[in-house]
């Protein structure tokens, strides 16, 4: 299986920082992985020039809100939630505000995370009990 | 170990929400008040810095140390701008600190202004909103959302109730009601808080500051007595310390945690020689009434979730053992970035003066401490007066 939490990269090199909403960087040396860009690797401090990209597969939610007041390309509400996907820890968009710490989720769906950008993502959404 | 630098003068204008008066002219009115304050002559004052974070991003001019120098005649006097976001104003009182300690100025005035009014609400909106990370951003996360996920698992985590955070508004309401320079003097009770609007759930309208006009100041010396006008030489500033965390607030190890906050704590502990319980009073960043909470556990005055008990208990109420935010906090007095860390010294060194009305003195303060954090949590600037 490639692209799951394993940190087995699945599409080499992420030159483009700019990535999905539901992938990661992880480290070329070590497979360390990350989600917010940095210059290198936390644990072995290898370049990131060079990481690749990870897809997410399910993370377990620590905490969640939803916003009433955004800003004004962004529809409200918003559901948010913050979610560990084992090392990775990152806040997405919920598709909805039935999220609860503990809840498993996985990114699905492609949408429109802020009017303007003609770019789509997928939204947090609950993981199938397997 | 305790500077030399002395708080010889402070000053502030009102924090109101639409002032209409330009930036430049509310950070001359502040310097103005804070030279007569100290009663030091402009011509005498060889470092300026003027702490202020969205100016360009408002579309005001840039240029703003240089302009307010030539308005105020510093003739000669160095003068540069600090920008550290929510954070600004602590930082450029730290420079000027570092400034006198050093002995590269022997008078330094700090003038923190911001004119949030300037920008209509998209734009303001906006220019906070990229403060955050590009990734977060890209979610539409904004400061609010943050609080609302971090207030959320500390009531779930601290089996809190709602009303914990709605008494730290209805608490710095109260505060402001008697500070003629703040921006909300009407007492709200905790049904008010919890019957306000949502705005990122668990958090309502006055669980958040509201975006603000003014400025305030104050002059650095190394004085050691009054002078023969009879200005005091000042509270001395025991200790300046200030911390990065991460950019993303998402790559903390736990929500209630923010590492700034407790480094920049034990930094300036450490320096000025006292521990937690040697604080009388405290200005705590409650951009957030979460904040407040999570920032007096991070920095030691109380263990973790105990803030929310003491907070309604009354420990943290003007006449409680540890007043917090005697003038109103971010959350009543106001937040205009460049200026409000600067309002938390000012407010400190009134209070180390005992010159304000009984009705909102703390009694007998000797010790101070201020806390002003950027972003939620990216930079955290910590400051111990002693009187």
């Amino acid at each position: 299986m490639t692209g799951s939490n394993s940190g087995v990269p699945e599409n080499g090199a992420a030159a483009d920082r700019d990535l999905p909403a539901d992938r990661a960087f992880a480290c070329a040396d070590c497979g360390r992985r990350w989600y917010y860009d940095r210059r290198r690797c936390p644990d072995c401090d290898r370049s990131a020039a060079d990481a690749a990209s990870v897809r997410l597969e399910t993370g377990a939610v620590v905490a969640t809100t939803t916003v009433e007041t955004t800003p004004p390309d962004v529809r409200a509400p918003n559901h948010l939630a913050l979610v560990r996907f084992d090392e990775v820890r990152l806040i997405a968009q919920a598709a909805a505000a039935d999220l609860s710490p503990g809840d498993r989720v996985r990114f699905d769906g492609s949408h429109r995370l802020r009017d303007g950008p003609d770019r789509t993502d997928p939204r947090l959404v609950a993981a199938e009990e397997s | 170990m305790e500077t030399e630098v002395r708080v010889s003068g402070v000053g502030m204008t009102p924090f109101e929400g639409d002032s209409q008066r330009p930036l430049a002219d509310l950070a001359a009115a502040a310097a103005e008040k804070t030279l007569a304050d100290a009663g030091v002559d402009p011509a005498d004052v060889d470092a300026l810095h003027f702490g202020n974070a969205l100016a360009e991003a408002l579309d005001e001019s840039a240029g703003l140390a240089n302009a307010l120098a030539a308005a105020l005649g510093l003739d000669g006097a160095s003068a540069d701008r600090v920008e550290n976001t929510s954070a600004t104003g602590a930082s450029a009182f730290h420079r000027g600190v570092d400034r006198v300690e050093s002995g590269t100025a022997d008078i330094a005035l700090v003038v923190g202004a911001e004119k949030m009014s300037a920008g209509d609400t998209r734009s303001v909106t906006e220019a906070i909103s990229r403060l955050v990370h590009p990734r977060e951003y890209a979610q539409g996360v904004t400061l609010p959302s943050f609080g609302g996920l971090a207030a959320g698992a500390y009531l779930d985590r601290h089996d809190a109730p709602r009303e914990a955070l709605a008494a730290v508004a209805a608490k710095n309401h109260r505060n402001a009601v008697h500070n003629p320079v703040a921006q909300f003097r009407k007492p709200i009770d905790v049904e008010d808080a919890l019957d306000s609007p949502v705005v990122a759930a668990p958090l309502r309208l006055y669980d958040c500051c509201p975006m603000s006009d003014g400025a305030a100041a104050v002059v650095l010396t190394r004085a050691t007595d009054e002078d023969d006008a009879g200005h005091p030489a000042g509270p001395r500033v025991a200790g300046t310390a200030s911390a990065t965390g991460t950019h993303a607030v998402a790559e903390r190890p736990d929500p209630l945690s923010i590492d700034s906050v407790r480094t920049a704590g034990e930094r300036v502990f450490d320096r000025a020689g006292i521990a937690p319980d040697d604080v009388d009073v405290a200005c705590i960043h409650d951009a957030f009434t979460v904040l407040e909470l999570i920032e007096l556990e991070e920095l030691g005055f109380y263990d973790p979730g105990n803030a929310w008990v003491a907070t309604l208990d009354g420990d943290t109420a003007l006449d409680g053992d540890l007043p917090v935010n005697p003038g109103g906090g971010l959350k009543a007095r106001g937040h205009p970035l460049g200026a409000t860390g600067l309002s938390q010294i000012v407010e400190l060194v009134w209070q180390l003066r005992g010159d304000l009305p009984e009705s909102r003195r703390v009694d007998g303060a000797e010790t101070a401490f201020a806390i002003n954090v950027a972003g939620f949590g990216n930079n955290s600037v910590c400051t111990v007066l002693r009187a």
